[in-house]
């Protein structure tokens, strides 16, 4: 009998998070290899010793070109990891009353992540 | 032919992710996902904290920078690399899988990938521990 191993994929999508959720999951995954690999070699690699000192941040940030693009990253990495701790926490099996508080909790944590980055970003820049 | 992932049933409780006892690929792809996954979580808020580094002020920051060049910390970076590249590699795999490309060769697949990972973590560690 011929058998054949598969790798399973981490999540099964579909059914643990929801059609959109994966679609935007794989969007913002896609989108965060070419951004997170931007801001490795910008923040890290481009930088004698590796991190930027305060002025060369404050510089770094006000360009009109680079906040849009870290703000982007932002998005995206805080709604693809919240997205993931939704998959796992969904696939613990919590009570239906557990499982309806997931979602609200998991917005306000994104959006208070995402406001506070932009505003962090804002204050750097305009501290310059 | 009999198609089979795992040899148990997925598990649900966090514990049994990291048991890979008796269990094939699947187990160790599913497993390394959830684990560089969480600890990539923990490590984007611990990131928003140092960042916050930067609004107390240019001491605070120097101050930070400094402590980011002892080899403890360093050594922290090539774990975090590590999660990142494993999680991504990992991720651009299930996603194609998702799409159905690949899922014969997933298992292939996923040993290719890893070995990609291993290069790039490989000149990463020497690209933190030189710059």
């Amino acid at each position: 009998m011929q058998t054949t191993a598969t790798v399973n994929t981490p999540a099964q999508p579909r059914s643990a998070i929801g059609t959109l959720g994966w679609i935007w999951q794989v969007v913002t995954g896609a989108a965060l290899i070419p951004l997170a690999g931007l801001h490795m070699i910008a923040q890290h690699f481009m930088v004698e010793g590796g991190l930027r000192g305060f002025d060369q941040v404050q510089s770094y940030l006000s360009n009109p070109i680079v906040w849009p693009i870290e703000l982007l990253f932002l998005i995206s990495v805080v709604s693809h990891a919240l997205l993931g701790v939704r998959a796992i926490l969904i696939d613990l099996g919590p009570s239906p009353r557990l499982a309806r508080l997931i979602d609200p909790i998991l917005w306000v944590v994104g959006i208070v992540s995402v406001a506070y980055g932009a505003w962090l970003t804002y204050a750097i820049v305009s501290a310059a | 032919m009999s198609l089979h992932s795992t040899n148990r049933a997925r598990p649900r409780k966090p514990w049994q992710w990291i048991d890979i006892r008796g269990r094939r690929t699947g187990m160790w792809a599913f497993a390394l996902n959830r684990l560089t996954g969480i600890g990539l979580v923990v490590y984007l808020y611990l990131h928003f904290v140092m960042l916050s580094q930067l609004f107390i002020g240019r001491a605070a920051w120097d101050g930070f920078v400094e402590l980011a060049h002892s080899p403890l910390v360093l050594a922290f970076d090539v774990v975090l690399f590590a999660g990142l590249i494993i999680h991504g590699l990992n991720g651009f795999r299930v996603a194609l899988n998702g799409f159905g490309i690949g899922v014969r060769q997933q298992k292939t697949f996923f040993y290719g990938l890893m070995a990609v990972g291993a290069l790039l973590l490989a000149i990463s560690t020497y690209l933190i521990f030189t710059l």
